[in-house]
């Protein structure tokens, strides 16, 4: 054990005055450096890096507080939401976009793809909780709605919705019920990388009708 | 009915030919209501809206502010108990233990090396305020603002105390910990303090089953010996350590004067208290001298071997991340090595991205493992090296103190000090105690001064 | 920390029962956490088990009712199953939330207990002898330095362990070979179809001239394909390569040059079949396997008719794979393989001219990337292109419905194109005595002087002969061009303007194109009877071989070899 050349204790205490002040000044430089960052993106509200943002719409680089979303086109419905959520009643569930939607008599997403019959018996239906319920609107229309409350987010229905219908059905994080953790659990599970973070203030990516 | 079943089978077998995977597609037109129906609408609830989150950083501010006046200049025990555990509840179980500014880290390092993410202003603060803090008051923050501390402080019924020798090899752990979590996070593959977070679970009620059982171990062993995540694991502590090493004011044992009565010795449940240091005999002196030249000659060896040894593990660290793990994936398959596909690989071929584009990104993603494992790696060598070093040297000391960087501010051993009794007699009475008198509430011991 | 006995009576009488009943609390609330905690994940653990099984149940019995219609008992069971597993699934989750919540009470009430116990029960602080201070500290040091030493030999070992992993490479160049064979080599071989440069000429005249399959004689082996193809066979000095296909594999067949035994297969295309089932029609008589497969050497390159193309090495390595996605091709995409340097060209023609659909892709030959694509405004076509040496730079030949056109094969920007051509066009270019002669099916033989830039339509075509066949490629030997139909009318005509010299009705049908031999003409017939002829003045025939079975292919030639396809049988003919 060597014994230090012991500085006096006023050297001492000089040496670590300047080291305070180097700390709270690479604190500053730390502190300032990303402040600036996310200043600079984001101008009058609006992301200055057009080239990827569609008028802060749709995507992966934003720089305002940020959510986690899924994006449904690259959802492939694989159902890890279901089951990587923290919480045991995932913050991910199925949501229908009515314009989308073509309100068919067989709806793809309700209906197993050769069913039994056209009613709601459970040998008929795709969802393994019941969460779509059916109304009949007018011939030969029918409403489909989604049960919050019922739903588990295991995308079944977006499955079959994508591939045969309209693709009205589709999972997205809800945000009454998301804790936005730092790293989301599903986001690093998911096959496809359809988890992006978006700004706080435009939360879900919604499918929208094509206009023809 | 079977009718209905061959229109249907008809009909999907049609649609199985048009679907190729597509999620855009309208197949069927939008209807045409005539009964006056109206289309709903989707329901989107909104997120926590911001401003709470600037509440909770001025909770922030005032828990810290507060735990540093408890500490430094009412030494209560009680009292910082008590906000610990009003700590535990908002930044534990009310706030999920989300955003923590242990984690703040990773965001931090993101945000230097991903050009599209950028810190969110709270996040900022919760990184930045406690280290400001810290510089000024010491590991206030460990003491009674810290949920992942609070919830261990708790948990401690029986401490024993670990042989500083022990101490000071587990204390690597935190270093490599943090190093790998700036590494992960600097090459956007995940963020590994967050995952690994053995107290979330229990903040929110539910989680993944082996972070839950992680955590469970975590409070048992907590139960017995001091904080074990804070001393051997935290990456933030690392930090918070060499800041405080510097703090403008500091904790201390006693209020005043250190008397060297010993009845701190036992007091602290996480070995911080440090014992007065004596002279030595010449031979010793000269042993240890030569030892320290060896030292110091061996860190800038001990860095470069570390720097290899995280170069060398390149390709293991870079499967954390999930573009690199798809491309392997990608190309066991292609070339028959491996049978079936994943939901992840098919989701990949679905783009109709290049596997060549893939296989450059992978590779990519490798090079700066490549970089990232000699800095990581070098960094744990140069801990290591300096750790031989400090433990090599001795500084002198006279009286019972709080070593600087260990010491979580808790405050249990101001209730051990005699010193402190007087002071809380002397401000709650106002007398005049003689040094005589002060004499005498010493216990005889029989030396060790 | 002992506690002194002494101690314990410092505690009065009052602050006794306080501390009894903190120590009961705590007991009890641990107590009651337990039995908590064990609920919960016994909770856990065997509705995990139960609600999986229903799970599958349930599947099985949604099959089942496909096959037995109108059985309401099993109806009413999938229903009552299906309902169980719902409630269960909902009151689970109830139970888990309401447990959580329980357990951290209870856990918080045993804290409580046990923070109060230890605070009222004030122990004094006990003190050990003071050891030797320095003593003390010389040994803390030095078994702190071991300690971390030890830390070291963990951490180096972890290490180790974590970095000694195979590595999947990606393209580590120097695993692969990317050299490109030399002009001289590929001469010696028989690399694609219709020989090195996809004219149909013999580089070797030692080639036999008669054998007999009765006896045996000149035959040196024959061996059994696995699977049929159109495609012709591939010879690279002591290897042979034929592709195969049906609606359930796409294979690579390696025969060994000398004996004929099938020295590997290699299998293509297995990722990109749909999972459904469901396969990929091809109009049979062009099958799955129609192009013929290339090599440079170094590796073997086949496309099938369903879009995916792989790549062997030689030792039946797959190096890699790509879907190009399903040609629309109303026959059956049969466009064979061509090679310039290290470029796999792939001539993609698809649909209608309206549909611009037809592209042509080049892609880099030991990574499988795309380096170069062409669209084309042309439609469906079941050509080759060819590479040709003219005037000192390489042009890439495409004939298609109804352009031909040129393309420099290194980058693949457009040299000169021809508005000529029309209908379903199946004979692929050649190039021979300055000239590119095309066929426009049942309408024209056209010659092109191939030194023109962009549209040369009107100006670059040096004549028209009025007879063209069908399916088979024409072959020159510089000075006769060679012509011949499905329906066996060979006819010969001078290469320098197109004057007709002679023509031969064969009286058999022939699919596979005819090849030259030094100064004969060989032609395989659909029969399988190769006739062998010299030509000059007039077709004279010198040997008329039957082999005994049918043979869609063009045969291969090697040094005092003949490679023939069957239907089922690759043949060596040699001695």
């Amino acid at each position: 054990m060597a014994e230090k050349s012991k500085p006096s204790p006023d050297r001492r205490q000089f040496l670590a005055e300047a080291f305070r002040y180097a700390a709270l000044g690479t604190l500053g430089v730390i502190g300032g450096a990303a402040f600036a960052k996310r200043y600079r993106m984001v101008q009058d509200g609006k992301c200055v890096d057009s080239g990827l943002c569609k008028e802060c719409g749709l995507f992966e680089k934003c720089y305002k507080p940020q959510v986690w979303q899924i994006d449904p086109y690259k959802c492939i419905a694989c159902g890890n939401c279901a089951t990587y959520c923290v919480l045991e009643e995932s913050a991910v569930k199925c949501v229908q976009v009515y314009p989308v939607c073509g309100y068919c008599k067989i709806c793809f997403g309700f209906f197993e793809p050769e069913p039994h019959d056209i009613n709601e018996g459970a040998e008929n239906q795709l969802c393994p909780t019941g969460a779509i319920k059916r109304t009949y609107i007018e011939d030969p229309y029918y409403e489909y709605t989604i049960d919050e409350s019922l739903c588990i987010g295991c995308g079944k229905c977006v499955k079959g919705c994508n591939t045969f219908g309209n693709g009205s059905f589709f999972l997205q994080v809800r945000h009454d019920r998301c804790l936005n953790c730092n790293e989301c659990a599903i986001a690093a599970a998911c096959p496809s990388g359809a988890f992006v973070r978006v700004p706080a203030d435009r939360p879900y990516l919604l499918k929208e009708v094509e206009h023809a | 009915m079977t009718n209905f079943r061959h229109i249907t089978v008809t009909v999907v077998f049609v649609l199985i030919l048009c679907s190729i995977g597509s999620a855009g597609a309208i197949r069927f037109p939008p209807p045409e209501f005539e009964s006056g129906y109206e289309l709903p609408d989707t329901t989107v609830p909104n997120p926590r809206p911001g401003i709470y989150d600037y509440i909770d950083t001025i909770v922030l501010v005032l828990a810290l502010g507060l735990s540093s006046y408890l500490v430094l200049k009412k030494r209560s025990r009680k009292a910082i108990f008590a906000l610990t555990v009003f700590s535990l509840i908002y930044f534990g179980f009310y706030r999920r233990g989300c955003v923590c500014s242990i984690g703040a880290i990773q965001n931090i390092v993101l945000s230097f090396f991903d050009p599209g993410y950028a810190v969110p202003f709270v996040v900022l603060l919760f990184f930045l305020l406690p280290l400001v803090f810290t510089v000024f008051f010491g590991r206030t923050f460990c003491a009674a603002v810290c949920p992942l501390g609070a919830i261990q402080d708790v948990v401690l019924l029986r401490p024993f105390s670990v042989p500083s020798w022990l101490e000071n090899g587990l204390r690597l752990l935190a270093y490599v910990y943090l190093g790998a979590a700036v590494l992960f996070a600097a090459t956007g593959s995940a963020f590994i303090i967050c995952r690994y977070d053995p107290f979330v679970s229990f903040f929110r009620l539910s989680g993944n089953v082996n972070v839950l059982i992680l955590g469970v171990c975590f409070l048992i062993v907590g139960m017995f010996i001091g904080r074990p995540y804070c001393r051997f694991f935290c990456p933030y502590g690392v930090i918070l350590r060499q800041l405080s090493r510097i703090s403008k004011w500091r904790v201390t044992i006693t209020p005043d004067e250190c008397i060297k009565c010993r009845l701190c010795e036992d007091s602290c449940p996480f070995g911080a208290v440090k014992k007065p240091v004596e002279q030595w005999p010449a031979k010793e002196y000269d042993r240890s001298k030569k030892r320290l030249a060896l030292l110091i000659v061996l860190l800038p060896i001990l860095i470069f071997f570390g720097g290899w040894a995280g170069y060398g593990l390149r390709t293991t660290t870079a499967k954390v991340h999930a573009t690199v793990r798809l491309a392997e994936r990608v190309r066991l398959e292609e070339t028959g090595k491996v049978e079936g596909t994943t939901d992840a690989s098919d989701a990949f071929r679905s783009t109709g991205t290049e596997t060549s584009e893939l296989y450059d990104d992978a590779s990519n993603i490798r090079a700066r493992f490549g970089l990232g494992g000699w800095i990581f790696g070098g960094f744990v060598g140069f801990v290591i090296g300096m750790k031989l070093i400090g433990v090599s040297i001795w500084r002198k000391r006279t009286d019972y103190e709080a070593d600087r960087a260990s010491c979580l501010a808790c405050g249990r051993c101001f209730e051990y000090c005699p010193r402190e009794h007087l002071r809380r007699k002397k401000d709650s009475t106002s007398q005049n105690i003689t040094a005589e008198e002060s004499d005498k509430a010493e216990f005889k011991s029989g030396g060790g001064r | 920390m002992t506690v002194n006995s002494d101690s314990t009576s410092r505690i009065s009488g009052a602050a006794n029962q306080w501390y009894a009943s903190a120590v009961s609390t705590a007991i009890v609330g641990a107590v009651f956490s337990l039995i908590i905690l064990v609920l919960l994940v016994s909770n856990f653990i065997r509705s995990s088990v139960i609600q999986a099984q229903r799970e599958q149940e349930l599947i099985n019995q949604k099959v089942e009712i496909q096959n037995r219609p109108g059985d309401e008992q099993l109806l009413e069971r999938i229903r009552r199953l299906d309902l169980q597993y719902r409630q269960n699934l909902f009151r689970n989750l109830d139970f888990m939330r309401k447990g959580a919540y329980l357990l951290l009470g209870s856990v918080v009430i045993t804290l409580i207990g046990f923070k109060g116990a230890s605070s009222l029960k004030k122990r004094m602080p006990t003190l050990q002898p003071a050891a030797d201070r320095l003593t003390e500290q010389v040994c803390d040091a030095k078994f702190s330095r071991l300690a971390v030493t030890a830390g070291i030999v963990v951490l180096g070992f972890g290490a180790l362990l974590l970095a000694v992993r195979p590595e999947i490479a990606f393209f580590e160049t120097i695993q692969l070979d990317t050299s490109i064979p030399s002009p001289e080599q590929i001469s010696k071989n028989w690399p694609r179809f219709r020989g090195p440069e996809g004219l149909g000429i013999s580089a070797y005249t030692n080639v036999p001239d008669h054998w007999d399959v009765k006896t045996g004689e000149g035959i040196l082996w024959k061996t059994e394909v696995p699977l049929a193809g159109m495609n012709s066979p591939v010879v690279w000095e002591d290897r042979v390569f034929l592709s195969g296909g049906d609606p359930n594999s796409l294979e690579v067949y390696c025969f060994d040059a000398f004996d004929g035994r099938l020295l590997w297969t290699g299998s293509v295309g297995r990722l990109s079949m749909r999972n459904d089932n469901e396969s990929l029609d091809v109009m049979e008589d062009t099958g799955y396997a129609a192009p013929t497969v290339a090599t440079d050497g170094r590796r073997i390159y086949a496309i099938f008719a369903t879009g995916v193309v792989g790549s062997f090495d030689f030792d039946g390595n797959k190096i890699w794979e790509k879907d190009l996605g399903m040609p629309d091709n109303m026959y059956g995409y049969a466009c064979s393989l061509a090679m310039f340097e290290n470029l796999l060209l792939i001539q993609n023609d698809q649909g209608y001219v309206e549909d611009e659909k037809s592209v042509f892709i080049a892609l880099e030959s030991f990574s499988g990337r795309t380096i170069w694509q062409a669209k084309r405004p042309v439609a469906s076509s079941w050509t080759s292109p060819i590479v040709a040496q003219i005037d000192g730079r390489y042009q890439l030949i495409t004939c298609s419905n109804p352009l031909v056109i040129a393309y420099n094969p290194a980058d693949g920007t457009e040299l000169w194109r021809a508005d000529c051509l029309g209908a379903d066009v199946a004979p692929s270019p050649i190039y021979a005595n300055g000239l590119v002669f095309v066929i426009e099916p049942h309408m024209n033989t056209l010659a092109i002087r191939p030194d023109g830039s962009g549209d040369v339509t009107e100006t670059h075509i040096a004549y028209k002969i009025d007879f063209a066949p069908d399916i088979c490629s024409p072959v020159s030997n510089g000075e006769m061009l060679f012509l011949l139909s499905t329906d066996g009318l060979l006819c010969c005509y001078k290469t320098e303007d197109g004057t007709k010299l002679w023509e031969k009705e064969m009286g058999e049908y022939f699919q596979s194109s005819p090849s030259v031999v030094g100064d004969k003409l060989y032609l395989l017939s659909e029969e399988g009877v190769m006739f062998i002829a010299e030509v000059e003045p007039e077709y004279k025939e010198v040997a008329k071989i039957a082999l005994g079975e049918k043979c869609f292919a063009s045969p291969a030639f090697a040094d005092g070899r003949i490679y023939i396809r069957g239907r089922k049988n690759l043949y060596c003919i040699g001695n």
